[in-house]
């Protein structure tokens, strides 16, 4: 097994994490809408549950970027 | 946030399936973003969020179930099981006899000693499998 070792992320790698934020985005903007319409109690209560997944999924892209951030290139290569 | 008629902005169950079939997509984009990924942590982090959407998406369809918004699909008849049953015993039979024949009787899918195990995916910083 070799060791993780960091590196710059490729174009295509950037793409697919910039994607995945905008589908977490779409999906806690939903679930956070359907909370404020419901009236159903369980159906909030499980939207309220989604939503902090979901976030956290975000906050973990986010992070992901941060990570490999000092490893990107200045310039074209 | 209600409409002017007081009646709610679409139906608990219509905005529940959106979300269920948005947690489907994003299953599926994680999973080839985790397939197309050349760093091992970004696949990394990608599998974890295909593992962690899967239980998501499985989590809410049980509670729509439960709530009665998912008509789940007819039962398979057993005519329909058999069938493939017999399909599936036929493939198989011919796919062991087709590796028997290239591998000189090395079938039931077992790893021949002198095969060397499988390599990761990712094997230096300049290697893309994109």
């Amino acid at each position: 097994m070799q060791s993780t070792q960091m590196q710059a992320l490729s174009g295509k790698e950037l793409e697919y994490i910039s994607d995945s934020i905008s589908n977490e985005d779409l999906l806690i903007k939903q679930l956070a809408a359907t909370a404020g319409t419901t009236q159903n109690s369980t159906v909030h209560q499980i939207c309220v549950q989604q939503i902090q997944s979901h976030s956290h999924h975000m906050s973990t892209l986010i992070q992901l970027l941060q990570q490999h951030q000092q490893y990107a290139p200045t310039q074209p290569q | 946030m209600y409409a002017q008629n007081g009646s709610a902005f679409m139906a608990d169950e219509d905005l529940l399936t959106m979300i269920l079939d948005d947690l489907k997509r994003t299953v599926r984009e994680y999973t080839t973003a985790a397939t197309e990924s050349n760093c091992q942590t970004v696949r990394r982090v990608f599998n974890d969020l295909t593992m962690d959407t899967l239980r998501i998406q499985g989590d809410l369809f049980n509670q729509m179930s439960q709530m009665g918004f998912y008509q789940t699909p007819d039962k398979a008849l057993r005519q329909a099981v058999d069938k493939q049953i017999q399909s599936a015993q036929q493939t198989q039979a011919k796919c062991q006899q087709f590796v028997q024949q290239k591998t000189g009787g090395a079938g039931n899918y077992t790893q021949a000693a002198n095969v060397p195990l499988h390599q990761a995916n990712v094997h230096s910083q300049n290697s893309y499998y994109m």
